[in-house]
């Protein structure tokens, strides 16, 4: 073991202030495991020394590396799925009607993570037309760079493709390589992924006809919220689609968006005239 | 039809595989940190520091037959076994574990790994039902990839290990093969 | 609701109940696919069955065979549950019958992701 208590103290004050999660006493095994591959990358020899460079010599790059490894969960494919059921179900189809057939349909996956929204979103648009590659444009952001290529790479760990991705979808969307499982170049090409900080200014992209900005608001003050959808919204067709997580809403937060109820799941829509 | 496979074509120009041009030491301890993530417990690391085994050991291992035919084998004190073992079954181990429970748990950890080193060398390939006590031998010492690491403080290896011996030295007569 | 679990693995079968009888199920178990068509022959009539390939006697595959070609056990829910993970082994499943395939190693989340997908997730444990 090359972590001291105090360096452990630091570790665990650190995940709690950025993250909330609180590590046990206890755990000390844990964060020597899943830091050892960051100290080793920046050429440190062990996690004790990792610790003291980054308290001496703080970066905001370090920091998020640290923090982000020690609370990584997998994310589920379908786990939630009734947001991707709307998707197909309803969605698609007034789309379909409304827009021109060499219109693109523009679809923006704002925290893709490490990519498994984007591709469900491929793999289901890719089951339920036939040129889907061709027809429709998938633009996935996230604020971190790590999780941008990782979406780009399209790759996924054993562990990542038993959360909820059907066996069927699996088989037919993903091929083996090495440990990992690789989804298909077809549907890699329909994805676009970008690195893009929803707090701040947002680039020129879109206009998008549905938005994915799943679990992100919960994480910001009422303002910030409010500026997110803002932005978001201009963004945005007027008839466009945005899809929140389940414990999230526009309801209390701003005005001028439409909720829409669609099986079990809700959409909002930009409110004409406001 | 049929042909009959001398194996001298294979030899020559396309040798058997031994299992460090397929595997490496960082892929197995990824593919044994998931599967004690999951059936050990999601806080139950592996780390990667060499230690010394004790004299009584237990080995579990399950044989890989295809392209690349061999053994991946956990190793580690009897103890440790028994530990590991209890953690893999909660509440629900009994008090006391007889040799059975032991055999089967370890076991199924042999298999679990095993299925995940089987996929990420080149197929088809077969599994077979998991064993437990003395290790195989190593036939070829310049076909094993062997992992050290530590568990709740206690050393463990696993080798991912060939089952044949080596291959002779090619040689233009026929005289000096072997049957594969 | 019901399910069957079969395993060659004391262990591995002790896993798998634990995460069904917290959900609710009501559980039986099998150390291979002989077995399993014992208690199904029985008349007990599980909702879901998770299935080990790789036993003795009857493995995997073949007791998923021998469901399929039984209508009166159409309406079983089968998930292979093994750590045979190549892609052309879960195609093969699947073409045999089975629904859904998880592969080993698993966690308890990852296994209530695939009920939740054959929709055997209990309501009130549905978040």
């Amino acid at each position: 073991m090359s972590l001291t208590a105090t360096s452990f103290d630091w570790v665990r004050e650190l995940v709690r202030k950025e993250s909330a999660i609180v590590l046990q006493p206890g755990k000390e095994y844990l964060v020597e495991a899943r830091l050892l591959p960051i100290a080793r990358q920046m050429g440190l020899p062990d996690v004790g020394k990792l610790v003291d460079t980054v308290r001496t010599r703080p970066s905001a790059d370090d920091t998020r590396k640290i923090v982000e490894a020690l609370t990584t969960n997998e994310t589920s494919w379908f786990r939630d799925g009734d947001p991707f059921t709307a998707l197909t179900s309803t969605v698609l189809p007034a789309l379909l009607s409304a827009r021109g057939a060499n219109e693109r349909l523009q679809i923006w996956s704002a925290a893709c993570s490490s990519g498994q929204e984007p591709y469900t979103i491929a793999m289901l648009l890719d089951d339920a037309l036939p040129n889907a590659a061709s027809r429709v444009s998938i633009t996935a952001t996230d604020l971190s760079r790590e999780m941008v290529q990782r979406t780009r790479a399209g790759r996924f760990s054993q562990l990542e493709v038993n959360r909820g991705l059907p066996a069927p979808m699996l088989v037919r969307h993903f091929t083996r390589a090495g440990t990992e499982w690789e989804v298909s170049a077809n549907l890699r090409r329909m994805v676009n992924a970008t690195e893009c900080n929803l707090a701040a200014p947002l680039p020129r992209m879109g206009p998008f006809d549905v938005v994915y900005l799943r679990n992100v608001l919960i994480y910001f003050d009422l303002p910030t919220k409010q500026s997110i959808l803002r932005r978001v919204r201009d963004l945005m067709r007027p008839d466009g689609w945005l899809f929140l997580g389940a414990a999230e809403t526009t309801l209390g937060v701003d005005d001028s968006w439409e909720r829409v109820v669609i099986g079990r799941s809700s959409a909002y829509r930009p409110l004409k005239g406001k | 039809m049929s042909t009959i496979d001398t194996g001298a074509r294979r030899r020559t120009t396309d040798p058997r595989p031994v299992i460090t041009d397929l595997i490496d030491g960082d892929t197995i301890l990824s593919i044994a940190g998931d599967a004690w993530i999951s059936l050990v417990g999601e806080d139950e690391v592996l780390v990667p520091l060499p230690g010394p085994l004790p004299g009584d050991i237990l080995s579990s291992w399950v044989d890989v037959v295809g392209p690349w035919t061999g053994s991946v084998v956990l190793t580690t004190a009897r103890a440790t076994a028994e530990e590991l073992s209890r953690a893999l079954l909660r509440e629900s181990a009994p008090e006391v574990l007889d040799d059975e429970d032991v055999a089967d748990a370890f076991g199924e950890i042999a298999n679990v790994v095993g299925g995940s080193v089987k996929a990420a060398l080149p197929g088809p390939s077969a599994l077979s039902l998991p064993q437990v006590g003395n290790a195989p031998l190593v036939r070829n010492p310049g076909d094993v990839c062997r992992v050290d690491v530590v568990w709740r403080g206690e050393p463990l290896t696993i080798s991912v290990q060939g089952a044949l011996p080596p291959l002779p030295v090619p040689s233009p007569t026929r005289e000096n093969e072997v049957s594969l | 609701m019901r399910a069957l679990v079969i395993d060659d693995s004391r262990a591995m079968r002790r896993i798998v109940t634990g995460i069904l009888t917290d959900l609710g199920y009501e559980v039986r178990d099998a150390g291979h696919g002989g077995e399993g068509l014992e208690v199904l022959n029985e008349g007990w009539a599980p909702d879901l069955a998770t299935i080990d390939w790789n036993m003795p006697v009857m493995d995997g595959l073949q007791f998923v065979s021998a469901v399929r070609s039984n209508p009166a056990w159409r309406r079983m829910t089968m998930m292979m549950v093994t750590s045979e993970s190549e892609h052309t082994q879960i195609v093969r499943a699947l073409a045999a019958g089975a629904h859904e395939y998880m592969i080993k190693p698993f966690t308890a989340d990852a296994f209530r992701d695939k009920l939740a997908l054959l929709g055997l997730l209990p309501q009130e444990v549905a978040l």
